[in-house]
Order: structure tokens, then sequence, then C-alpha cells
């Protein structure tokens, strides 16, 4: 009988951390058999000595005998580190160990109840149960499922059951063995999750995105559960690591209400993608303090920078004593210990993941690095990818915007011959007509109207040639003559010549210039001449009079002019084609107004935006650099 | 009586100009190309010419060239339609730059001045 119980006992020891498999079921089974058959013999043996001679000393040293293999029975039940349950035929609990009661969160005995009141599980009923398989003479598959253990630890549980036979080899009893599978169940998962983010990754590249969805799978509890992660990506052309993001709680008691609520709902990745929010974390003094981190890759002298240049993971057990950590760094961390993993792409550092356990102060294992890893290096591909399609989407805006700019000056030159050489040929043939209108103009007529219609004759054709010069100012190339002049001068100039108009349209101007503004070297005639089409422009959206906003400011040594009217505002449509030559959509314009005046400024290297909303207004915003 | 020669290729405006400098008391000789302003000049040597740039034959840049190489003292007021031969600077060396308005006015005043300034000068 002892040399079946050491069996069990190697066999165990053996089997310890293993996942349950047939063999071991069997042979587990088998001498659980043997030693239920052996203990019965044995009791029965004794009962009949004991009946037979009450005296027999005998007897004593039998029953001492079987106390004490009782006890290491039970020692090595307890030691086996599994739950075990009998159940009769009809499911009823015939007993129970102290493991099961433990993990199921009993507190009364379940003896006498049915394994359904216990186990939970979803299989009760059906003929999926492993109890009712192994009663029908088949084999019991394993059932599994997660419980909150008395020590409040979430845990994944697996069960079978075996048949346990008296002599006429009938099933009399079963016992349900259960085993601790969640480290089995975590790697699981890590491997899974390495899986779905592969694939998740694919479809994203957005880089901020993909940087938030990295370290939040680092510290999704159900996964690698990290209790903090902090991302340093390389700056190629500086040469340094910076650091770019950091996820995690703030403080404990942060950390364990996110902890109770994550493992409370048991998210898949996806889900998670879905609920991300990306500015969540975003203000943590951890991602601000992060994102002032830098190190010069020139000199590896950082625990960070050194993990780039040996492209290997490295964990620290002990910051203090560590000699490749510095005090800033371990301060800034607040951590005594961490591991840091290196982003490699094609060969090449990218960047380090920092990842550590200060709130639950759990250890860092080597198997946990090793999928961390596995992970990181999935990850850096993943950002690599988003780096390079964000480049290239750049570079497509750069070529975008520089085409239309050229198609623009395309546009405007071609227009600008055009209506040059169209300017022209109409000019002389309305000199000829006005000039002769001019002359008759100076007779005398006894008909009054012959007067007023040359008159008429006279207007037009005055307006036409303002027009026409309008025209050839246009097509006129003219480089400006630039010298270093106060902005808000010219403005004060321009509105000053406008003071009587904007009186008579009943427009309140108001002025705000910024003090301090330097001077910008400027064609002070042209600038003068793009701040009255402008204001025009700006008052005749306000037919009705109301409030104009002029303000000039000094932002990153550029001079900005806002030129905001409470006027009727502008659709999309109109919007886009404001600086189109000859667009116009005032009755008597000429529609050249505004894109002289962009040319003029595009001359003087700067830009003009255009902000409206139908029915609030517009605002205009000219910026002009002062180099 | 102050002799102006008008060289002006459009038959219109060429009558145009006479009216109006008739007007102002001065007589007026015209010219349809460069070619015809040349054999005018070579008859008569007026006190002013006012030249149109694009004419037929021969423009008004060459025409100035050739009158200012043989007198360099006629006084020449160049009325075009064109701003930009501003930017010409053989164009400089005409005494004034007009371009053609309906507004005779300031034809009319520039002669004035340009007259003046020769009075003056002599």
């Amino acid at each position: 009988m002892e040399k079946t119980v050491n069996k069990i006992r190697k066999l165990l020891n053996k089997s310890k951390g293993m996942v349950l498999d047939d063999k071991l079921l069997g042979s587990l089974e088998e001498m659980c058999e043997d030693l239920g058959s052996q203990l019965k013999k044995r009791e029965v043996e004794a009962g009949n000595l004991s009946v037979k001679n009450e005296e027999n000393e005998e007897s004593k040293i039998l029953e001492e005998q079987i106390q004490e293999e009782r006890e290491i029975f039970d020692n090595v039940i307890e030691v086996m580190g599994a739950g075990l349950c009998l159940i009769d035929k009809n499911t009823k609990i015939i007993w129970a160990n102290d493991t099961l009661k433990e993990w199921l969160n009993l507190n009364e005995s379940p003896v006498g109840g049915h394994c359904s009141d216990i186990y939970h599980c979803d299989v009760v009923g059906t003929d999926k149960c492993p109890a009712e398989l192994v009663l029908k003479g088949k084999k019991g598959h394993i059932v599994q499922s997660w419980v909150r253990t008395k020590a409040k630890k979430r845990m994944c549980i697996q069960h079978i059951a075996i048949p346990i036979t008296n002599k006429n080899s009938n099933t009399d009893n079963i016992l349900l063995l259960t085993v601790d599978v969640t480290e089995n169940e975590k790697m699981v998962h890590r491997l899974l999750l390495l899986q779905q983010f592969g694939e998740i990754t694919q479809g994203t590249l957005h880089l901020d995105k993909l940087l938030h969805l990295i370290l939040t799978c680092i510290t999704a509890d159900y996964s690698f559960g990290f209790n903090r992660a902090t991302l340093f990506l390389i700056n190629k052309e500086l040469n340094v690591l910076n650091g770019k993001l950091a996820i995690g709680p703030a403080s404990s008691e942060e950390a364990t209400r996110i902890l109770k609520e994550m493992s409370d709902s048991h998210n898949s990745l996806t889900d998670i993608v879905d609920k991300l929010d990306y500015s969540h974390n975003i203000d943590t003094p951890l991602n601000t303090m992060t994102k002032l981190l830098v190190y010069s890759l020139a000199d590896a002298k950082e625990v960070v920078t050194l993990c780039t240049k040996e492209m290997k993971p490295i964990i620290v057990k002990d910051a203090v004593k560590d000699p490749r950590v510095s005090n800033e760094f371990r301060k800034a961390l607040g951590v005594n210990e961490f591991v840091c993993v290196p982003l490699i792409a094609k060969n090449e550092p990218i960047g380090v993941i920092v990842a550590d356990n200060v709130y639950t102060a759990e250890p860092i294992s080597d198997e946990r690095v090793n999928t961390l890893t596995m992970f990181v290096n999935q990850a850096s591909l993943a950002i690599e990818n988003a780096e390079t399609y964000k480049s290239l989407e750049d570079k497509i805006d750069q070529l975008t915007e520089t085409q239309q700019r050229l198609i623009r000056s395309e546009k405007l030159a071609a227009i600008g011959s055009m209506s040059s050489y169209v300017a022209h040929e109409i000019r002389n043939p309305l000199v000829t007509i006005g000039g002769f209108a001019k002359t008759l103009s100076r007779f005398t007529f006894t008909d009054t109207k012959i007067k007023v219609n040359i008159d008429i004759i006279i207007e037009e054709v005055k307006h036409l040639e303002k027009i026409l010069n309008n025209i050839t100012d246009f097509a006129k190339p003219s480089k400006p003559e630039k010298i270093d002049v106060q902005l808000c001068e010219i403005m004060e100039n321009t509105c000053l010549l406008m003071e009587n108009y904007f009186q008579e349209k009943h427009i309140t101007l108001q002025k705000k210039y910024e003090t301090g503004v330097p001077e910008a070297p400027v064609d002070p005639t042209q600038i003068k001449q793009v701040f009255l089409n402008i204001l025009m422009n700006a008052v005749e959206s306000m037919p009705d009079g109301g409030k104009l906003d002029v303000k000039i400011k000094y932002i990153d040594g550029s001079v900005k002019i806002y030129i905001v009217d409470a006027g009727k505002g502008m659709k999309q449509d109109v919007l886009q084609n404001i600086y189109d030559p000859f667009f116009t959509t005032k009755p008597s314009g000429t529609g050249v107004g505004l894109s002289v005046s962009l040319k003029i400024i595009e001359d003087h290297g700067g830009t003009i935006d255009a902000i409206s909303e139908q029915g609030k207004g517009t605002t205009m915003l000219l910026t002009l650099p002062i180099k | 009586m102050t002799t102006i020669l008008v060289v002006e290729d459009d038959k219109n405006q060429r009558l145009l100009y006479e009216q109006e400098l008739k007007l102002e008391g001065y007589e007026v000789v015209t010219a349809s190309d460069g070619k015809d302003a040349l054999g005018k000049i070579q008859e008569q040597l007026p006190d002013l010419i006012v030249m149109d740039i694009n004419m037929p034959k021969m423009d008004g840049i060459e025409t100035m060239g050739k009158i200012l190489g043989k007198n360099k003292e006629i006084p020449v007021i160049i009325n075009t339609a064109y701003s930009n031969y501003k930017d010409n600077f053989m164009t400089w060396a005409a005494d004034a730059y007009i371009v053609k308005s309906s507004d005779m006015l300031e034809l009319k005043n520039t002669v004035k001045e340009v007259l003046a300034k020769k009075a003056k000068d002599s």
C-alpha cells in the first residue's frame, strides 16, 4: 500500500504544473482505484479482526496502521494541489477535499449536496457532463471554467471525472479531479493575443492609435498584465531616444479600481480596440513626464539606450544597485524592478518599451519577458509600417499642395497672358469710343436726351477702362520692392483711408494691435492694396453694417493679420473659388481683387487663409514672415 | 505755332487726337506708322511727337530710336495701350510715357508740361 502512495506522490511531483493528459489521468485513476480497494480491504479485515477478537493486540496495531496510512493518504491529497470530490451515482457529494473548498470559495461543507451546486458548470444535465458520461461507461472529457477563489484570485480550472469501480467492476462512485490551469490559460491567451494583435495592427496605420494599442495590450490584465508600460521611439535625425507614450494607473488606488473593472469584464482585444479612448491617458502625470524624457544615443549610458544598442531585452531586478540605471531614470519611473524590451524592425532598433509592476510588485519572470519580446517584435513591425505610411502620407500631401500651387500659377500665367492680349485689343477701340464721346459732350444740344446719352457712354467706357486696368495690373509681373515697415502702420493708414467709407456703410471698426510686433520686409504699396481689397470685401459682405475686427499679432516669426467680419459668410463652393481670377459674387466686381491679393502675399512668402461660415461671417488670415 | 506729330496706326484714334489737340490750339500733323513718320519729319520738323508703340512696318520704339539719332532735341511722348513697355529701357529715352485712356486730359497736360520744359531748356 505504501508503495502505491509513493508511486502517486512521485507521479504528482512529476506532473506539477502540467496540463492534464490522458496518460497521467489514466495512471492516476488506476492508482486511486488500487489504493481505494486496498484501503477497503484492510478496513474490512480490521473490522473483522476487532469484532472477532477485541482484546487482540494485533487488531490494535492494525488500527494504528490504518490510521497512519489514512493520514499519509490525506497528506498526499493535500499536497497534490488538486481539488478532489467524490460523488455517488446520483451526483450527490460524498466527500470533498479542502483544496476544492478553497478554490470554489465554499463556506459550508458540500457533502450531501449535488455537484451542480458547487461546480456551476454549464454542462450539468446534458450528455456532455463528464460524470454522466463516466457512469455510462464512456470516457469523461475535460470541462474548463473560470472561478474566483476564497483568496480573491481569478483561476482557470479543469475538471475530469474518474470512475471508481467495485469488485464487480460496476461503477459505484465517481471521483471528480480539479486542476489549476490558470498559468497555461494565460499563456494561451498571450499567444492568441499575439495573433489577434497581428491581425488588428495590419489594419491600423495611424501611429498614435497603434502606440496606444500596443501599450494597452501590455497593460491589459488578461494578456500581459503589466501594471504600466512606457514607450520610447528613436528620432534618427537628432539621434536621440524620445519618450512617446505611457499607459498605466497613476496611483495604486486607481490600479486596484482598474484591475477590479478589468477582471469583472473579461474583454477581448477587439473589444479593447473598439473602446480605446485615445484622449483618456494623455494628460496623466506619467505620460507628461514620459514625453519629457530624452536620451542621446551617442553615449549609451542609460539602460534604455543600452537596450536599443544591444537589441536584447534587459531585466532590471534592483535598479538601485544596477549600474546601468541612472538615478534620474529610476526616479522618473519610480520603480525598482522593470524590464526593457527593444523595438526592432528590419534589424534596426526603432525604440524601447519599458514595463513594470509598480503596484502589485509581482516579480517579472523570464517566461513573461519572452512572450513580451515576441509581442514587441510584432509591434515593431507595425510601428515601422505606420511610420512609413505616415511619411508617405506627408509626402503625398506635400506633392498635392505643390501640384495645386503649380496648377494655380500655371492658370494665372495663362490667364495673365490671355487677358493681357484681350485687354490691349479692347483698350484701343475703347479709347476711340470714349474720346469721341467726350468731344461730342462739349457740343450743346437742344435735346437734353442726347447729352444724357453721351454721358452714359462716357461713364460706361470709364468703367470698362477701370476693369482693363485691373486686368493689366494683374497680368503685369512686378517684383515687390521690399522695405522693413511696421504692418500695423500700413493697416492704420489703410483704415484711415477708408474711414468715410466705413461710416457711410455703418461699420464699427475694432482694431487690436499686439504690442511689439516687429517690422516686416514688404512692399508697402502692394500690401496696402491687399489690405484695401480684403477690407472692401469685408464691408461689402455686411450691407446692413456691423462689426469689423482687425487684429495683428506676432506668432513664431510671422506677423498674422486677422480681418474678421460679421457678414453673410460664404458657402463651401464659393470659398473654394475665391482666389480664382475673374471669380466674383458681386454684381459689379471684376473678380481679380483676391487673386491679386493672393499673388502679392505669395510673392512675399506669406499665405492667406479664409475661414467662413454662412450667415456668421468670414475671417481672413494673412500670414507674412518677417524673414 | 507749335506743331505736334501724332504717330498712330488706328485711323479713328488718329482723328480723335488730331481733333483734340487742334482744339488746344496746336498745329497737328499725323502719320500712320513709323516709316510714314520719318518721311513727315523730313518734310517738317515738329516741336513734339506723340508716338504709339504697336504699329505695323516699324514700331514706335524703333522709330523713336531713328528720330532721336538724328534730332536729339525733339521731345517724344509715348502713348500706348500697354503699360508693360515701361519696363523696356528703350522707352526711357522718351520724355513721357502715357497709357492710353478715353480721358484726353492726361495727354493734354503732358503735352503742355513737355513743351514748357523744352522751352525752359532751350
